[in-house]
């Protein structure tokens, strides 16, 4: 396992460790008929839930959606949770599944690679964008990739750029995520050259 | 093109690794548990009534086997008067077949009666099934 490098991991992680408990409490508590238990598993996970979806749609009014129906259909298939994966790994999968047909049925905006090679910031007019800019346009061009290898980079991303959950959030051996990892980087850099051609390198 | 792989990976990964994060509007949790108790207020999907069906299901597989059966038959049927037919060439053409007609004729007729029984069954069954009497 890859080690961790932004706050949303350790967000994450803690969260997994220290809610792994009280996950499997409020479960069966829930299935013994107390509804309102659900409450501690929404809010200890509607945080990474909707922030997965916004990842996916980058529409907030959208994630939220998204995030709710996903909470539904955790409920309805609480049952169906078997106790050999921890709970939030039963969760993000479950969400993630619903995320991607959603995104397949009614896609996020794209935004064309044109568009985002294209400098709009008049103090970049010699052909490199400022950093801001750049990464703004990574993330578009992340957007228009092939829903395959946007979908492995977004949970890869997502999850810390840990290969083996991002695999089983989307229900993948870790090969394959590799490669079509792999892949996407591969198609990044070769449509995105110039956003890539950092003042740092060119200065060495 | 760039040779700058090794570096490349490393802006993409510290690009899409800081990727903003938000928050969740104040009334998700809320919004998220009405749905949650609207869901469990609803009464329970209906059923599949398998009782009822499984007698209509059981004669339309039966049915659905005996046209199966009788086309295979009758295909075969087919392909073995062809072939007696190629060699029986010597014989007269007139007297050969009324035999085959009479009994072709018989065979479609029981058929036909076979099938017109088989509807009106279905036909009844489905409207006693409708009505709820069955």
């Amino acid at each position: 396992m890859q080690p961790c490098v932004t706050a949303s991991c350790h967000t994450i992680e803690a969260e997994s460790s220290v809610s792994a408990h009280d996950d499997q409490t409020d479960v069966e508590r829930v299935l013994s008929g107390e509804i309102a238990a659900f409450e501690g598993i929404v809010r200890r996970w509607q945080g990474p839930l909707v922030n997965l979806a916004y990842r996916f749609c980058h529409d907030r009014g959208r994630a939220e959606e998204m995030a709710q129906e996903a909470f539904l259909r955790a409920y309805r298939a609480l049952g169906q949770w078997r106790k050999d994966a921890v709970f939030s790994t039963w969760l993000f999968a479950l969400a993630t599944n619903l995320y991607r047909s959603e995104l397949r049925r009614i896609p996020a905006q794209a935004v064309s690679l044109e568009d985002i090679a294209e400098p709009w910031d008049a103090r970049a007019s010699d052909g490199s964008l400022d950093d801001k800019n750049r990464d703004l346009a990574v993330r578009r061009a992340v957007c228009n990739l092939p829903a395959k290898y946007r979908e492995a980079l977004t949970l890869f991303y997502f999850h810390d750029m840990d290969v083996s959950t991002a695999a089983r959030s989307l229900g993948l051996p870790e090969g394959t995520v590799k490669a079509r990892l792999s892949r996407g980087r591969e198609i990044l850099r070769s449509k995105l050259p110039q956003l890539l051609a950092l003042p740092h390198l060119k200065e060495a | 093109m760039q040779q700058l792989t090794g570096h490349d990976d490393d802006e993409i990964n510290r690009i899409l690794s800081s990727e903003e994060e938000i928050l969740p509007s104040s009334g998700f949790a809320v919004s998220v548990m009405d749905a949650v108790r609207r869901e469990a207020a609803a009464p329970p999907p209906i059923a599949f009534p398998w009782k009822r069906a499984l007698p209509g299901l059981v004669v339309a597989g039966f049915v659905l086997a005996l046209v199966f059966v009788t086309v295979v038959v009758a295909i075969a049927q087919g392909i073995r008067a062809s072939m007696t037919a190629q060699f029986s060439m010597s014989l007269p053409s007139v007297l050969t077949p009324s035999f085959g007609l009479h009994r072709n004729l018989e065979s479609a007729a029981s058929w036909t009666v076979m099938a017109l029984l088989a509807t009106l069954v279905s036909v009844k069954l489905s409207m006693r099934l409708a009505s709820g009497r069955l």
